[in-house]
């Protein structure tokens, strides 16, 4: 047997002089080949792709060909054609989707083994070197373990939200409050104990958790208590004065303003960009990532399957919410990274919240971003309003609630017009700039607009207000 | 101390954290960047300045400005390469002594074996430099640098696997979720140089075993510390940081005039909404911008001569090599980069030894001899400090059937060599012994914690009053147990 593959595009051999081939075989069951060869063919392939019995119905003059032959073309088209490609990966996604919605799947749930593993203290952390037995138990500062609970899980998780614990409820509505305001009313988020810093607000913090216990844990209605306060609606306008007395904001004389986190910021992007496939639920997606770096980590780089090699998907995939992405975290989603995101090997209570300029790498080049302001672009000049003016009006508001000031607008009108002259110049420019990313492209609109307007949409995307939440 | 008082340290302690942004907010952000985006310009007419970094630190004057780590990943073999005995000449193909080999966990690759036969080093060697040191013949490159480094031969950790010791090794703990050494370096020193991360890491691919034992992410990552001291990744390529090269249809001057564009708009923004922030946003911009001109100056080796890329070997001219990643890591310290890491893959020879190490000793030995080399000539050896270091040895038995050329040897963490050089170390010497058959230590033990205190002295830091908060305790590189600096190895 023989496998002939193709370059679509010519590889000079001078800047790529080393070519990584790697075959997968098996498909999942046990087959191995005893001999490989691989050799490496340079020069024009002339030849045809097309397998001998579609040659051989093309050889047939259409009128002459059986319904069958047609048939059968066809379905090579269908498979086959590049034309096509984009459907074929709309009906592998759908697919997908009908089989979420339509089979069953299983996911993890809790057992308790017929016969508890038994604990012991380990000399020095050493495995094998037990010394006293241990049991489960809670801290004796505690309220007590309810005595008709199991010593488990579920005993656990009933000790936790008996009415009178004086933390879960604390500690829950505190990490919405600075998910909010991005610091907690106890700002250790992690520690309440005598290490932990002091609540700025300890009565608000009390109100706060009884309502929230009282309200059956309703997450949803603490969130709208809090979003509708005069404290969180108030304006993040900041007079030096404020400043200088309160530079943390911890008295909350201002309304909160801090970075959006890691997933927020491509959310918004897509969002704003009207990429954005809000579903929920579904198997993890891939979307773009630069590089190899699955396999520069991994062991023995295999299959798909075992997350050695990073298999971008395509469609849909590409622009779900990136509570979805997948994490492999021994080489975690760079753009994600960057941005102060967990690598989720072990807990994080609180992020970090830098500046760095990787970040402003990942929202001015990654391709995620790149064929976001196209796609924003591509909103803009498909929308009712005509003028430059009213254009940019709308996709200010659009990205950052509020309409821009003139001395903004003048700024972005200017950006606007040179980019407009720039891409009349070089259109070639034009062109590889709108065809970044897998999205389509509507043809109805002039590629030199569309890369011009796509500057302006990046602008607009990459302003500190963008990612900020204000 | 009250607690008024202690939550004025926290606040202290959270600006300082904000290491580039602090700054930015502070006016740093107007410093001439001319003298950021070309240091060597400034190099010599004022005392360069660190941008980040604790107050307070260094502690004391530093011998060392900067780190190169040449991590060689997997486990290289102690007993073939540096410390050889007589005793396993005379002991070899008999079983280990059962009081040499103890009752000390072994991993299950060998645990069930019926035999350990001892097995002498692989291939002869010879005593090297003034203090007559053994080196192997796999590695005459590191021969000839014998008077420039120092053996520390009795070096041990408490891990016997490979996703604990190199996690201990590298961040101080076996768990993972702890900082880095290059990340405690960056947070505690900053940076000089603004244009390019404090903290590299290159990854390369060994030809011995391949592909070797995986690595992660946390090796260079900042654990508990803010993510911007977490190690950037060198990467071969076009594009040798991520998203540094402007998409498709984007040119420089292009993004320079965007970037003016935005620059006026979040000003008056943050003028608006006296937001600090946005200032620590603009500078942020400014310095991805100077990046994308420094990263490809970097990596562009065009100008070095001819002897230098002789010097370091054929491979030097194929990108994600060792030996392109080492002379990389001479561009780096030279651009005052402070903790440059490469991890080389490979050396898990439980199988065909015979075959794997040759091959894992040619990819790097005389890469790391001509960056050794290269860095002597330009005096820059005397203030940075090189670590070659593995996360554990080899066993000094086999591991499989002694003779066969399928055999190898297993992880041996009780006792393994790694070596340090430059910037503070004293150079031809040997620190520590092991015992006659390789296997325990027989004189100056050193756990990698106290390794980890010599590095940190070499930058001017005192290890146990170099902490960070992290879930209630004063977390340091070193733990919490006590750990020695090596004061015999320093100058």
């Amino acid at each position: 047997m023989h496998l002939t593959a193709t370059f679509a595009e010519p590889i000079s051999s001078s800047a790529t002089p080393f070519l990584t081939v790697q075959l997968n075989f098996g498909n999942g069951r046990n087959q191995i080949p005893e001999l490989i060869e691989v050799q490496v063919i340079s020069g024009t392939d002339d030849g045809t792709d097309l397998p001998s019995d579609v040659l051989e119905i093309l050889a047939i003059s259409k009128s002459e060909r059986t319904a069958e032959q047609s048939a059968s073309l066809w379905r090579y088209c269908a498979q086959h054609a590049s034309e096509l490609a984009r459907d074929r990966i709309e009906l592998v996604n759908l697919q997908d989707r009908l089989d979420v919605l339509t089979k069953p799947f299983s996911t993890m749930v809790m057992d308790v083994a017929a016969k508890p593993r038994e604990t012991f203290i380990l000399q020095r952390g050493d495995y094998s070197r037990p010394t006293d037995k241990v049991q489960p138990g809670t801290l004796a500062v505690l309220p007590p373990f309810p005595a008709d609970a199991s010593p488990d899980r579920l005993g656990l998780a009933r000790w936790l939200t008996t009415k009178d614990h004086p933390l879960t409820s604390r500690v829950a509505v505190n990490r919405l409050w600075k998910m909010l305001f991005g610091a907690g009313i106890v700002n250790s988020m992690a520690d309440f104990g005598s290490q932990g810093e002091w609540p700025s607000h300890p009565e608000l913090l009390d109100w706060l958790a009884v309502d929230f216990v009282e309200s059956g844990w309703d997450t949803k209605a603490v969130i709208k208590k809090i979003v509708l306060s005069k404290t969180y609606r108030q304006s993040s306008v900041t007079p030096p004065e404020l400043l200088e007395r309160d530079p943390n904001n911890r008295l909350l004389a201002r309304g909160p303003r801090f970075r959006l986190p890691a997933e927020l910021i491509r959310d918004s992007a897509l969002k704003i960009s009207g990429l954005l496939v809000p579903r929920v639920g579904g198997p993890s997606v891939n979307p773009y990532m630069p590089g190899d770096l699955w396999r520069e980590v991994s062991h023995y780089g295999s299959s798909p399957a075992t997350s050695q090699t990073f298999v971008q998907d395509h469609g849909e995939k590409l622009y779900r919410r990136s509570l979805y992405t997948y994490w492999k975290r021994t080489a975690p989603p760079p753009n994600m990274m960057a941005f102060d995101a967990p690598n989720r090997e072990v807990c994080t209570v609180a992020r970090g919240n830098t500046t760095t300029p990787l970040q402003a790498l990942v929202t001015l080049n990654d391709t995620q971003f790149v064929e976001a302001s196209r796609a924003f672009a591509q909103r803009i000049l498909l929308r009712s309003e005509k003028s430059d003016e009213d254009r940019l009006s709308w996709a200010f508001q659009e990205s950052n609630a509020r309409t821009p000031s003139p001395q903004e607008g003048q700024i972005l009108l200017k950006a606007l017009s040179r980019e407009r002259s720039r891409y009349a110049t070089h259109r070639d420019l034009a062109k590889a700039y709108v065809g970044v990313g897998e999205s389509s492209v509507d043809a109805t609109l002039v590629v030199v607009e569309l890369a011009a307007w796509s500057q302006v949409a990046a602008t607009l995307l990459n302003l500190s207000e963008t990612v900020t939440r204000n | 101390m009250n607690r008024i008082e202690q939550h004025q340290q926290q606040l202290q302690q959270t600006q300082l954290r904000r290491t580039f942004l602090g700054d930015a907010t502070r006016g740093l952000g107007s410093i001439a960047l001319g003298s950021l985006l070309f240091p060597e310009l400034s190099r010599g007419q004022e005392p360069k300045r660190s941008v980040g970094g604790i107050a307070g630190l260094p502690h004391f004057v530093p011998k060392a400005k900067r780190v190169v780590c040449l991590f060689q990943s997997g486990g290289l073999s102690h007993v073939d390469l540096f410390d050889d005995k007589p005793m396993l000449h005379e002991h070899a193909g008999k079983e280990l002594p059962p009081s040499i080999k103890g009752t000390q966990r072994l991993t299950g690759m060998t645990s069930g074996q019926s035999t350990y036969p001892v097995v002498p080093p692989l291939k002869t060697g010879k005593k090297c430099g003034v203090n007559g040191t053994w080196i192997s013949d796999l590695l005459p490159g590191i021969q000839g640098i014998a008077d420039d480094i120092c053996l520390v031969k009795s070096l041990y950790t408490e891990a016997i696997n490979h996703d604990p010791a190199i996690t201990f090794m590298n961040t101080g703990n076996q768990q993972p979720g702890y900082a880095s050494m290059g990340a405690w370096a960056s947070y505690g020193l900053g940076t000089e140089n603004e244009n390019l991360p404090a903290f590299i890491a290159m990854v390369s691919q060994g030809t011995g075993k391949n592909p070797g034992q995986p690595i992660f992410s946390r090796l260079w990552g900042s654990g508990f510390l803010p993510s911007s001291h977490q190690g950037v990744g060198l990467r071969p390529g076009a594009n040798p940081v991520l998203y540094l090269s402007n998409p498709p249809g984007v040119e420089s001057s292009q993004r320079r005039e965007m970037l003016d564009d935005l620059s006026q708009l979040n000003s008056l923004r943050a003028a608006e909404l006296g937001d600090p922030e946005t200032l620590a946003r603009i500078h942020s911009y400014e310095m991805a911008y100077r990046m994308q001109t420094s990263v490809p100056e970097l990596t562009d080796i065009s100008k070095e001569s001819a002897a230098t890329l002789d010097a370091y070997g054929a491979e030097v001219l194929k990108p994600g090599s060792y030996a392109a990643n080492c002379l990389l890591a001479r561009r780096l310290l030279e651009r005052d980069v402070r903790f440059v890491q490469l991890f080389h893959r490979g050396w898990d020879q439980h199988i065909a030894l015979g075959r794997q190490l040759p091959n894992q000793c040619r990819d790097i030995d005389q890469p790391t001899a001509a960056l050794i080399g290269d860095l002597k000539q330009s005096g820059m050896l005397e203030d940075t400090l090189v670590v070659f270091a593995t996360e554990f040895g080899r066993t000094v038995f086999s591991q499989g059937k002694m003779g066969d050329p399928g055999m190898g040897r297993d992880h041996h963490g009780r006792s393994f060599t790694v070596w340090l050089a430059g910037g503070g170390i004293r150079g031809g010497m040997e620190y520590g012994a092991t015992d006659d058959f390789c296997y325990n230590i027989a004189d100056k033990p050193v756990h990698l914690r106290d390794l980890h205190a010599t590095i940190l002295h070499c930058l001017g830091i005192d290890h146990s009053r170099f902490t960070y908060k992290f879930r209630g305790l004063n977390t340091r590189l070193t733990g919490v147990e006590e750990a020695h600096v090596v004061k015999d190895i320093l100058v």
